[in-house]
């Protein structure tokens, strides 16, 4: 969905025409830059040097779980208490709030899946300068000093990470208006702080005149002005982390994977927004924000969860960016060089401080250590993880059965048709619109009859209308948002004027959960499901082209929870899916703004891209880096929203797309239509050929999301240093990944190309192209001719993957077929992989352990299917049709062992050019144990 | 095998002769006779017999598993006794979605599928009956119409020759009309010449033209009671406005006229009211034609009033000429049109069909334009006529209107009429599939070809 486009009324027109003007870029007066957020320009105008605050250690309190401490700033003499904990998972958790707040700041709450686990701290020594601690059984230590304030993180003899040590750490207190417009409540408030105060120590100091600056009690950005009843309560903090050069993650940004210096520009900008047409490479915030850093150098991987939801930026500057590789090498040659060091700082506009710092050592390590506070992924309905047909807009029942028939008439598979805003009665949503989806079940049935699925819209924005029965129901049991002067806040979206609930809200979640229930939400059925889009939340003639930051959620401004909104209506509505089944079906919800946690509910895409080469190209660093933090079920539009792409850019980016987590093509209502079919026969082969291997593959995806979701793992992962921690030669790049750690795809995403350049890491290991089953050496830039026909695709030497060849309609229709399975030889004849089967899309899985989990090894020249869940029970009518063992040599005699003892010969097809061994039909039940011989 | 008995017979007894061969037509029997081994059919590979058919693909042609999933891109036969046998994709084979009518394919999927063939096989034939009585229905109208269309071509083209004829008498009455109105042109050309040099030696030109009168005439005239002096009533008895001659002169007139003074003698009329008279610019002597028409112009007059004449009846044939000329230039693009090979579409000319979608009013006016008319009365362009659109094979089965009104943002809008046959003519549907292009669905007899009868019988089984 585009943030704004037509069909309005005519007063959103005229502001449209306005917005709009034509052009194709976006337009960046509408969005603030650091200067134009007053409190990022207040904390960026602070420049690293002696920090103002002093630890007082003889505040210092120890338990069994926590570390607390005073901080003071010596300036304006406000005390700040520390908090500090030791996490399980080799995790510390750094809180700092004030002591005494005029009233409590907002702690971000539904995130953390628990309150972690600690583990013990312990004193090791002390003395007026500062103190050492233990942190757990490893040899690291945190090193506190008292002033100024600062905290070092160390193991052995080498610094991990610093805070504060550039005195960046900035907390601006609560306090009451002092200029002329205090507002008149402010003597009752008086009296509270004095009366708090006077348990304070230099009370005196607190009450000395801040200086006021401008912005800091109202701001006004183009005709909005945000009313600052709290004044300014910014925070701020620098970390500094030495023999780091490469960080990754703080999602979402159209820009690269490696994150950029931002000295002499603007910091990344997080903070949900609905961005017209959002340009690439460059910092500007966009629909989601993750506020997750990960650093990476090849002795460590280290990660950063800045836990805050109020707009938030971050600064980074390295002492190497600007060095050529020459003087880098001329720094090691003469071992002069400071050791490279990349300082972070986030500055975020309230709330408090709350930093969990995840040590690692390796990436794993950092996966899991994040999976363990947020979650991991939501493990889809398998056919999530198949094709989805989407455009804005299906327009009828009869437009969308003719494309379900024109997918069987071109025997291309699918399985979810998607419905836009135009499906519902007047953008009401959880209606349908009674001209043209008058029988919205027997469509659904028609589509269940084929075994697929569909997905409509229902976007957070309400229809003011008091004969709209959900806007009724919220109204009157007062869900809505409130503006700052206490009614229900009101905004423009699609529908016109509109109400936006308070999903912050655990009564209106469950209300609204409610409304998925089948009896609620007319016309749906078991195979509709959910998209929520436009919850960054978009208004269309809000600041920002969002809401108000003084609108009031119960006790808290907008202000404090702006980034976390999406997550709640994602929430919600995930929620309402499950319960709809009663619990028994998993809940497919994709969702366009996201914050951290967002995983556990479903799907992300990028928004509205363009039809363009370099979108194409932005979607491989932009779903990696969501990847990195924890949200694997990423996609981009295929084809790509905005304009119309050309037959070789659709192609291209449905071969793209087929290997990346959410596959989804979807288009803007104004560009022509762009069914696969529809660019003449050539290139609908080369897209069936796309979305067929895809199909394919969906047991090794299935197998992935699985693991993402057990260990929170990436499906889609940074080739080089997540699998190749060592190899620096690739840390930056990012126009190639990994699925898993076995398949490696480099998209063709240049106009007109020929051939690509790709990278296969892995000193000694070998790769052996999909397509051929040619054999080339890992460790090495290789140039790979291409044609339209496909995009180079390799599987690892040393792997077993799992696929059904069968394609057919849609996922549900191969839901019994054989497997086949392909080995690739590590060059020492070695090779492994996994088979996970369950039914599909129920939390049978989880809840009666129902299903099979299996490692398949090939080792001295055995090849065995062995249980991995021994608990776990689950049968299958899936057998292994054929085995395909690539780097192979002719064997004479091929033996199959069943547990019984049973043998038989298999047939079996050796290509010798290739190399490849062809096993003809083991015939075994997938869900058993069995072993191939070969002799 | 899970299959209900009753399909099991009716698999028996449609391959009587290779029971075990599920999935191929009659005219692929040949292949498949049951031998030690099996050739695939394109010859790539030798294969024991009982791997045909076994769920494992041997043949890269998939000539091995006709009636499995097990090959990609084989096609699996439905034989669909009672109704029409085909070929499915041999993935649809088992995957518990019933596609053949006989449910042949879901012989394995634990799928109840019920032999429809039957009632889908009386269902079509009566579809089939009934679309092909349309169809004769049709093919007589559209008979009819391309025989109304051939009195209409000819009395089209009678009319167009009728048309040049007319046009060919404009022609030649123009020419005579241009040369006679020419020549009055000249005519009064040279008059008026005459007249503007008459004017220019203006005391000569009166002069000459005043002749027969003298002042001393004049003058006597107007003295009417001879007293041998003109006075201002005498003045006001005789003389009068030039351009109003009823009007009756003003004593101040009059006394001005006279030079001042109440009365004058000759040599005094000289000097004042004789100029007066002479140049024939305020008065006149009454009951005669003012002084300067006086004096030769009514030839002028004459000579133009003829030229306007010849010229207002020049006019009159120009514009004759025109009309003719842009009904002829009007029928020629008419009949210039593509109406098909046997101009059976040239009866929709000058006619529209309408159509009521929801809020909105479409109207389709064959080779003309195609427009839509919101519930608010605002009327927009679909296009207008450009081309037949069809594919090589059927040319005429779809319209193209092209360049209607843009769109915002967008290309300007278009339509394409798909031609149906039925017998009415009628604009059946309007949708708009994507921003701004939209297909229609125009039923029309003349769309009516005998090969749908073919292909209708064919279908019939």
């Amino acid at each position: 969905m585009a943030a704004f486009i037509v069909r309005m009324g005519p007063v959103l027109m005229l502001w449209l025409a306005v917005c709009v003007s034509g052009s194709w870029a976006v337009d960046r007066g509408n969005f603030k830059t650091c200067d134009q957020s007053t409190f990022c320009k207040r904390q960026r105008a602070l420049k690293p040097g002696q920090s103002p605050y002093r630890a007082l250690l003889e505040t210092l309190e120890l338990t069994n779980t926590k570390l607390t401490l005073q901080l003071i700033n010596d300036n304006n003499k406000v005390r700040l208490l520390l908090e500090l904990y030791r996490l399980q998972g080799n995790m510390t958790r750094v809180k700092i709030n004030e002591l005494k707040p005029l009233k409590p700041r907002f702690e971000v709450p539904d995130v953390l899946i628990n309150d972690p686990p600690t583990e013990p701290l312990s004193l090791l020594s002390q003395d007026e300068n500062g103190m050492v601690l233990s942190l757990g059984a490893d040899s690291q230590r945190l090193i506190v000093s008292a002033k100024p304030f600062r905290l070092d993180i160390m193991e052995g003899r080498e610094v991990l990470l610093s805070l504060n040590s550039r005195g960046l750490l900035a907390f601006e207190h609560l306090r009451i208006r002092k200029d002329t417009l205090a507002d008149p409540e402010g003597a009752e408030k008086k009296e509270e702080t004095d009366a708090a105060s006077e348990q304070t120590e230099g009370e005196e100091a607190t009450k000395e005149d801040e200086k006021v600056e401008d912005g800091m009690w109202e701001e006004t950005f183009k005709s909005h002005t945000d009313s600052k009843p709290n004044g300014p309560t910014s925070i701020s903090l620098d970390f500094s982390l030495p023999g780091v050069e490469h960080v990754y993650g703080i999602p979402e940004h159209a820009d690269t994977l490696k994150l950029k210096t931002t000295d002499g520009g603007e910091p990344y900008r997080l903070y949900n927004l609905d961005v017209f047409q959002y340009e690439l490479f460059n910092p500007m915030a966009l629909y989601g924000a993750i506020p997750v850093m990960l650093s990476h150098s090849p002795q460590r991987t280290m990660g950063l969860f800045w836990l805050n939801a109020a707009e938030t930026w971050v600064d980074i500057s390295s002492n190497t960016a600007g060095k050529t590789v020459f003087g880098q090498m001329l720094d090691y040659v003469q071992g002069s060089s400071e050791t490279p060091q990349t300082d972070v700082r986030w500055i975020s506009e309230s709330g408090i401080i709350d930093v969990f710092i995840m040590l690692g050592p390796t990436p794993t390590d950092v996966f899991a250590q994040y999976a363990s506070l947020t979650g991991t992924q939501a493990f889809p309905p398998l056919a999530a993880l198949a094709y989805h047909q989407c455009r804005w807009n299906y327009n009828d029942q009869e437009d969308v059965a003719a494309v379900d028939q024109g997918f069987d008439q071109h025997d291309i598979p699918y399985d979810f048709i998607w419905l836009d805003i135009e499906h519902a009665d007047g953008k009401r949503y959880f209606t349908w619109d009674p001209h043209k989806f008058p029988q919205p079940k027997e469509m659904l049935q028609g589509l269940e009859d084929k075994r697929r699925k569909m997905v409509a819209i229902v976007d957070p924005h309400i229809k003011v209308d008091n004969s709209y029965k959900i806007h009724s129901e919220i109204r009157s049991r007062g869900f809505y948002i409130k503006n700052k002067d206490g009614g229900d806040y009101e905004g423009w979206c699609w529908p016109g004027n509109s109400g936006y609930p308070d999903f912050t809200n655990p009564e209106m979640r469950a209300w609204w959960a409610s409304m998925f229930a089948y009896d609620q939400y007319e016309g749906s059925r078991e195979n509709l499901y959910t998209w929520n889009d436009m919850n960054e939340p978009s208004v269309f003639n809000g600041p920002e082209v969002t809401m108000h930051k003084d609108a009031v959620h119960g006790n808290w401004e907008h202000r404090d929870l702006h980034n976390i909104y999406g997550l709640y209506v994602q929430m919600a509505t995930a929620e309402g899916l499950i319960q709809r089944s009663g619990g028994v079906e998993r809940p497919f919800v994709l969702t366009r703004a996201f914050f951290a946690g967002s995983q556990r509910y479903g799907a992300v895409w990028t928004g509205d891209n363009a039809a363009e080469w370099d979108h194409l190209k932005i979607t491989i660093p932009m779903c990696l880096s969501l990847g990195l933090v924890g949200v694997s079920f990423c996609g981009a539009d295929v084809g790509g929203f905005f304009k119309s792409p050309s037959p070789e850019l659709l192609v291209r980016w449905y071969q793209t797309g087929a290997y990346q987590p959410f596959f989804r093509a979807h288009a803007h209502l104004d560009t022509p239509r762009r069914e696969p079919w529809l660019f003449g026969p050539e290139n609908t082969a080369l897209i069936r050929e796309a979305v067929r291997q895809r199909y394919a593959l969906l047991p090794y995806w299935y197998q992935l999301f699985y693991h993402a979701h057990r260990t929170g793992q990436p499906v889609m992962r940074y080739s080089l240093w997540v699998e190749y921690p060592q190899d620096t030669a690739t840390f930056s790049m990012d126009d190639q990944f990994l699925l898993g750690r076995d398949l490696l795809v480099h998209p063709v995403t240049e106009e007109g190309a020929r051939g690509v350049t790709a990278y296969l890491p892995g000193n000694g290991e070998v790769w052996f192209d999909v397509h051929t089953f040619q054999k080339h050496n890992g460790g090495q830039n290789l140039y790979i001719p291409v044609t339209m026909s496909s995009i180079p695709v390799f599987q690892r030497g040393g792997s077993i993957i799992p696929r059904k060849v069968r394609v057919r309609r849609s996922s549900s229709c191969m839901e019994h077929d054989p497997y086949t399975l392909y080995v690739a030889l590590s060059p020492k004849r070695f090779a492994q992989g996994e088979l996970y089967i369950d039914d599909g899309h129920t939390f049978s899985y989880e809840k009666q352990k129902e299903f099979i989990y299996r490692r398949l090894a090939f080792a001295n020249n055995t090849l065995s299917s062995r249980n991995l869940a021994p608990g776990s029970q689950f049968t299958t009518l899936s057998w292994i049709e054929k085995i395909v063992i690539l780097g192979a040599s002719k064997p004479s005699k091929v033996t199959l062992k069943m547990p019984d003892g049973k043998e038989s010969q298999l047939e079996f097809d050796f290509d010798a050019s290739m190399s490849v061994l062809t096993l003809r039909k083991p015939g075994v039940n997938a869900g058993v144990d069995w072993t191939v011989v070969l002799q | 095998m899970h299959c209900p008995i009753l399909i099991a017979v009716v698999i028996w007894s449609s391959c009587v002769d290779s029971q075990k061969i599920r999935g191929i037509s009659l005219s692929y029997k040949r292949f498949y006779r049951e031998r030690k081994s099996f050739l695939c059919i394109d010859g790539s590979k030798l294969i024991p017999f009982d791997q045909v058919n076994d769920d494992y693909c041997d043949c890269a042609d998939g000539s091995d598993e006709p009636g499995t999933a097990a090959c990609p891109d084989g096609r699996f036969y439905c034989t669909n006794l009672g109704y029409r046998p085909h070929y499915i994709p041999s993935s649809r084979v088992n995957d518990a979605i019933c596609d053949c009518c006989d449910a042949s394919d879901e012989y394995n999927s634990h799928t109840a599928c019920q032999n429809t063939c039957r009632n889908l096989g009386q269902r079509e034939r009566a579809e089939v009956k009934s679309q092909m009585r349309a169809l004769d229905q049709g093919l007589r109208l559209k008979q009819q119409l391309i025989e109304e269309g051939v009195l209409t071509w000819r009395d089209k083209q009678a009319q167009l020759r009728d048309l040049q004829r007319v046009l060919d008498d404009l022609q030649t009455q123009l020419d005579d009309l241009r040369k006679e109105d020419a020549r009055r042109k000249k005519e009064v050309d040279a008059l008026r010449e005459l007249e503007i040099g008459a004017l220019e030696t203006e005391e000569n030109s009166h002069r000459s033209h005043i002749m027969n009168e003298s002042p001393v005439s004049i003058f006597y005239e107007l003295d009417s009671n001879r007293d041998g002096r003109l006075s201002a009533k005498e003045v006001r008895a005789k003389l009068t406005d030039i351009q109003d001659g009823e009007r009756v002169l003003s004593e101040d007139e009059a006394v001005a006229l006279l030079g001042g003074g109440h009365h004058v003698d000759l040599s005094r009329f000289e000097e004042t009211l004789w100029n007066s008279i002479r140049i024939g610019h305020n008065v006149t002597i009454r009951g005669r034609v003012p002084g300067r028409l006086v004096k030769g112009e009514p030839v002028l007059k004459a000579a133009v009033s003829a030229a306007e004449k010849a010229a207002a009846e020049l006019k009159k044939v120009e514009d004759a000429y025109e009309t003719v000329y842009m009904e002829i230039r009007d029928l020629r693009e008419k009949l210039a049109t593509d109406y098909g090979p046997e101009r059976e579409f040239l009866f929709l000319y000058n006619q529209c069909f309408q159509l009521k979608v929801h809020e909105y009013f479409y109207e389709l006016c064959p080779f003309n334009q195609v427009t839509q008319t919101s519930a608010s009365g605002a009327e927009v362009s679909l296009g207008k006529w450009g081309s037949w659109a069809g594919s090589p094979q059927h040319r005429y089965s779809q319209m193209k209107y092209e360049n209607g009104e843009p769109c915002w943002q967008g290309p300007t809008r278009n339509t394409v009429v798909t031609l149906t046959c039925g017998t009415e003519t009628a604009l059946r549907s309007v949708k708009e599939p994507g921003k701004c292009q939209y297909v229609a669905e125009f039923q029309t007899p003349v769309a009516c070809r005998p090969a749908l009868r073919q292909q209708g019988v064919h279908s019939e089984l």
